[in-house]
């Protein structure tokens, strides 16, 4: 079942008419950043920044989400004369993080991680990392679009547009992650 | 379960799906200025070395100019000077006593050569093209110190 719903996500491409806006967009700004506008790629990070944040806290600690994020965006801005296409930014990017988080877990195996319910302070902030958890124990497909539906409060319209991820998957995602993940909060208390 | 909702936020919400989104919108992202590196700007390197470029040429003009000026006798004066004392060797002198009045003598001859060998039409024109060099070392000071100011400004803008 999750086998079928992750090959799903191996096209590229999203609808035409979701798309269309947000690539008109992307390929104004990532032009104009490579012909030395600045500003331009502050803009690029004000669009993409919530979907690498979503990505990344779907994979690694939270305490190291923010640094990461900007690592991310610093290596995009230097490498950004390599992206062929200029309409791929977000699926793009979308791949540096999914890669820096695996980076990350590579590079950490030999340390302790500070798991973040140890740091947690107030009931609400406890009982959403908790749920978080949860999320993160869920096959990765799921819990990337969860996290950008749920966290970053991306629509599924939004989630394909920006990863470059079809409609599509991101609906069966959605739909199967919420399941499952349904079924694990009923452990739960409170919800 | 309603798909609506969960996929586009449209339709009759769906209670637990609100509040996850309540409980987990406290992780959401924290919008944060992204801190691009410094452009590196070559300008003010670029007109320092045309300055000193310039210098330079200035420089050789003016020395071009100046060997117009000088006769070759004084050359000529030096090597027989210099050829002399292997004829008839002196008996060992103090040498910095020696040299001064030496030295005092060419200076003067060259002033002398400057001031009065040289014509009149050809004075002027060494005169301005002294006065060429000049102008052309003063253009760039000014310059360095402009470009350095605007480095200065940009420095303390990027700062602020």
């Amino acid at each position: 079942m999750y086998a079928t719903a992750d090959m799903l996500l191996t096209s590229p491409q999203a609808p035409a008419a979701e798309q269309s806006q947000e690539t008109v967009i992307e390929v104004a700004l990532v032009r104009a950043v490579l012909a030395g506008d600045r500003e331009g790629f502050a803009r690029l990070y004000d669009l993409y920044a919530p979907m690498v944040h979503g990505i990344l806290l779907a994979r690694v600690p939270r305490a190291e989400v923010d640094d990461l994020v900007q690592d991310i965006f610093l290596h995009a801005f230097k490498k950004l004369h390599t992206l062929r296409d200029a309409s791929a930014f977000g699926p793009w990017i979308a791949m540096i993080a999914r890669n820096r988080a695996v980076d990350f877990h590579r590079r950490s195996k030999e340390t302790v991680e500070i798991s973040d319910d140890v740091r947690g302070s107030d009931t609400h902030d406890s009982r959403a990392k908790e749920i978080l958890e949860l999320i993160r124990n869920l096959p990765e497909a799921y819990r990337e679009t969860l996290v950008l539906r749920l966290v970053e409060g991306m629509t599924g319209p939004e989630i394909a547009a920006r990863t470059g991820l079809t409609a599509a998957s991101v609906r069966v995602n959605l739909h199967r992650g919420m399941k499952l993940l349904r079924e694990r909060l009923g452990f739960m208390e409170g919800l | 379960m309603n798909d609506d909702y969960l996929w586009d936020k449209t339709g009759q919400p769906d209670p637990q799906i609100q509040q996850l989104e309540e409980i987990l919108g406290t992780l959401r992202y924290q919008p944060k200025p992204l801190q691009l590196p410094r452009r590196r700007s070559y300008f003010p390197l670029l007109a320092i070395a045309a300055s000193v470029l310039l210098a330079i040429i200035a420089g050789a003009v003016w020395l071009r100019v100046r060997s117009r000026v000088e006769p070759p006798k004084q050359q000529v004066k030096v090597e027989q000077k210099s050829a002399q004392p292997e004829e008839a060797p002196k008996p060992p002198v103090n040498r910095s006593a020696a040299n001064q009045p030496l030295l005092a003598t060419n200076r003067i001859h060259r002033k002398r050569s400057v001031a009065s060998v040289l014509p009149k039409r050809e004075r002027e024109e060494a005169m301005m093209a002294k006065e060429q060099v000049m102008l052309a070392l003063r253009l760039t000071t000014e310059k360095l110190s402009l470009v350095h100011r605007r480095t200065q400004i940009k420095n303390q803008h990027k700062v602020g």
